[in-house]
C-alpha cells in the first residue's frame, strides 16, 4: 500500500518555465492542496489520472509531458 | 503543514496524554490491590470525555492557527485517511476480540472494560500515526 512511486515528472521545470509558476499557484489551479503538489513533485504520491490531466491542462501540455513511466532497467 | 495533518497531531498528543493520564492512575492501584475494588469507571469516564473535548479544542486551535487551509482537502487527503482509518479499525477490531474472549472466560468487568478502552485509545493512535507517516512518505493508493 505505501510504496514509491515509479511514475516520474517534470512538473518542476514546468513550473519554471511557465513564469517561475508557484506549488501554491499551481495547487489553486488543479484544487488541491500545496501539500499534493509537493507530494507528487518529488515522486511521493502518484495522482488519479483525472489530477494528472488537470495538472497538464495547468501547462498547456500533453499529459507525457508532465508524466513519465520509464522502463525498468 | 496541512490541517489534516495537524489534525492528526492532535489526536496522537491527546491520546497520548490521556493513556498515560489513565493509566497513571489505574496501574498503581491494579498492583496494589484487587481489580474488583478499583474505581475505574470515573476515570475512564473522565478519559473518555477529557478525550473528546481536547480533540475538538486542538481542532479549533489548528484551525485557527491557519483558517483558509483549515477547510481544504483533496483526493489525497481521503485516501489517506481512508488509510488510516483502516489501520485504526483493525487495532480497534482486535481489542473487540480480546473483550469478548474476556466476556467467554468471565474476566472481571474491570478487564473487559479497559480492554475496549485500550482498543479505543490504541485504534485512535494507530490511526493517526498511520497517516501521519503517510504525509511524510511515499503513499499511493495502488
Amino acid at each position: 500500500m505505501v510504496k514509491p512511486t515509479h511514475v516520474t515528472n517534470s512538473i518542476r521545470a514546468l513550473r519554471f518555465a511557465h513564469g517561475e509558476m508557484t506549488q501554491a499557484d499551481l495547487a489553486d489551479r488543479v484544487g488541491v492542496t500545496r501539500q499534493t503538489i509537493i507530494a507528487i513533485e518529488q515522486g511521493k504520491y502518484s495522482p488519479s489520472l483525472e489530477m494528472a490531466f488537470q495538472i497538464a491542462r495547468a501547462f498547456n501540455v500533453r499529459l507525457d509531458e508532465v508524466f513519465q513511466y520509464p522502463d525498468e532497467q | 503543514m496541512a490541517f489534516l495533518e495537524k489534525s492528526n497531531w492532535v489526536v496522537l498528543v491527546v491520546a497520548v496524554v490521556t493513556l498515560v493520564t489513565y493509566g497513571g492512575t489505574i496501574v498503581g492501584q491494579v498492583l496494589s490491590e484487587p481489580v474488583a475494588e478499583i474505581g475505574w469507571v470515573q476515570p475512564m469516564i473522565y478519559s473518555i470525555v477529557g478525550f473528546v473535548v481536547l480533540n475538538v479544542v486542538g481542532n479549533v486551535i489548528a484551525a485557527a492557527t491557519n483558517p483558509k487551509e483549515a477547510d481544504k482537502s483533496d483526493q489525497r487527503d481521503k485516501e489517506i485517511n481512508a488509510y488510516g482509518e483502516r489501520v485504526g479499525n483493525y487495532l480497534v477490531i482486535a481489542g473487540a476480540i480480546v473483550a469478548l474472549a474476556l466476556t467467554m472466560v468471565a474476566a472481571d468487568r474491570f478487564w473487559i472494560g479497559n480492554a475496549i478502552y485500550f482498543a479505543g485509545i490504541l485504534g485512535a493512535m494507530g490511526s493517526s500515526v498511520t497517516k501521519i507517516a503517510a504525509y511524510h512518505g511515499p503513499f499511493q493508493k495502488w
